[in-house]
């Protein structure tokens, strides 16, 4: 720890090193900017990987389309929500909002699954093996990862944990509609497993990593940068 | 109480004011700020942990922090609880710090003494050390020199003296490894 500043001198160093700052847009504004970009990026992803071929007959059917839908809204509310996050004295509900469109995404499961019961018997609840469905969305989330974690980087860390669990939430839920868009897998149980199983586990991983990856700036490093900065 | 309130509210309205002007780049409106700011963060501390045996470094973090992200300050918005939700964040980390430190801390009445410790040595002794310290390092150069300043003098952490630097904590791994050699030849070199 470095020697203790005088409180007089520690407000100058701060007052010179004042420069202007443009004030951070609305975090619903930044979301949306984020969200346009990343789906451009899915959009390429999706063309290379290939538009499953009964996406016209798919898009026809309710509960894909709500699936889906969810799974977008989740993904830009989720967004809203970490950069609302990282805005001190924010409304507390923007943070969960996601939950909203989470549950509407798990009650689309919940709605296919009934209806493969429905179709096959118990035997429409039996899930093969597809463990391949969570190195798939790791992959694809990362560059709509790093984008927003520059993005919420900008932001205070007042709530670490929250903040990189919305994105990673955001991240993994536009891979998963990426991989809904191009994989034909669609007994609900298996997608509800390993692709929603997927994005669960890698949120919560990722929220582990909330203080790690956003921290405060010490004293002793600001002032420290401040001085490397003069010479 | 209505005079309270209009107090409150002026007040609110100033600081509203400075730190609008403040994030244009207006320096004396950020002076007057901060200098307003401190004497209400220092009470506020010590109402949030009155226990703090360091309410000065954890009121001049909290400042730091404001300097930090002042871009998330939205104008259109009161500025008292995005404030205040600063300052009990910072007092809510600075309180967890101190407790994880102090848990791995053993308390002893008498410290054992030691040769190494300034205080176990003569005031001419102290001075040779320091000049024998300050003449090895000169001979550092610089990348090796800036890594020993900021790691070992100032006590910044490795992650800290990276953003700093804007070398990666193996390279200042690295360069700290070596200048320690280096100081520890040319000091017994020098006797």
């Amino acid at each position: 720890m470095a020697r203790r500043m005088l409180n007089q001198d520690l407000i100058e160093a701060l007052t010179d090193n004042c420069a202007p700052i443009r004030p951070l847009p609305h975090p619903a504004w930044r979301a949306l900017v984020w969200f346009a970009v990343s789906l451009c990026y899915v959009a390429i992803v999706v063309a290379a990987m290939g538009v499953r071929p009964d996406f016209v007959a798919k898009i026809s059917d309710p509960q894909f389309a709500t699936e889906l839908a969810a799974a977008f809204l989740t993904s830009v509310v989720a967004a809203a929500g970490a950069f609302s996050a990282g805005c001190p004295a924010r409304p507390a509900w923007e943070r969960f909002a996601a939950g909203f469109f989470l549950l509407i995404w798990m009650g689309a499961f919940a709605v296919g699954c009934w209806r493969d019961v429905d179709a096959y018997g118990v035997s429409g609840l039996l899930s093969h093996s597809d463990i391949y469905c969570l190195p798939t969305i790791l992959a694809i989330s990362i560059p709509a990862a790093a984008l927003i974690l520059s993005m919420v980087k900008r932001g205070a860390p007042i709530a670490p944990f929250v903040t990189i669990g919305l994105a990673a939430l955001a991240s993994t839920a536009l891979a998963e509609a990426a991989l809904r868009l191009s994989f034909r897998q669609d007994p609900a149980v298996s997608v509800c497993i390993w692709q929603f199983g997927s994005v669960v586990l890698l949120t919560g991983i990722a929220s582990l990593f909330g203080r790690a990856l956003l921290h405060w700036t010490r004293r002793d490093a600001l002032i420290a940068s401040f001085q490397a900065h003069r010479r | 109480m209505s005079e309270l309130s209009d107090t409150s509210n002026d007040r609110e309205s100033r600081w509203r004011a400075l730190m609008a002007s403040a994030q244009d780049g207006d320096h004396a409106a950020y002076r007057e700020l901060l200098s307003d700011l401190f004497p209400v963060l220092r009470r506020f501390v010590l109402r949030k942990w009155p226990n703090a045996h360091d309410t000065e470094d954890v009121v001049q973090e909290i400042l730091v922090s404001i300097h930090t992200v002042r871009q998330t300050y939205d104008r259109r918005r009161p500025f008292t609880p995005w404030l205040m939700t600063i300052a009990a964040r910072r007092v809510a980390d600075a309180a967890r710090s101190r407790y994880a430190r102090g848990a791995n801390e053993t308390t002893v009445d008498i410290l054992p003494e030691t040769f190494d410790g300034d205080g176990a040595k003569s005031e001419q002794e102290t001075r040779d050390d320091r000049e024998a310290l300050r003449r090895a390092m000169a001979i550092l150069p610089a990348g090796q020199r800036q890594a020993i300043e900021l790691i070992k003098i100032q006590g910044l952490s490795l992650d800290e003296a990276s953003q700093v630097t804007g070398k990666s904590i193996g390279s200042l791994k690295v360069g700290i490894h070596r200048a320690i050699k280096a100081m520890r030849q040319a000091l017994e070199r020098n006797g």
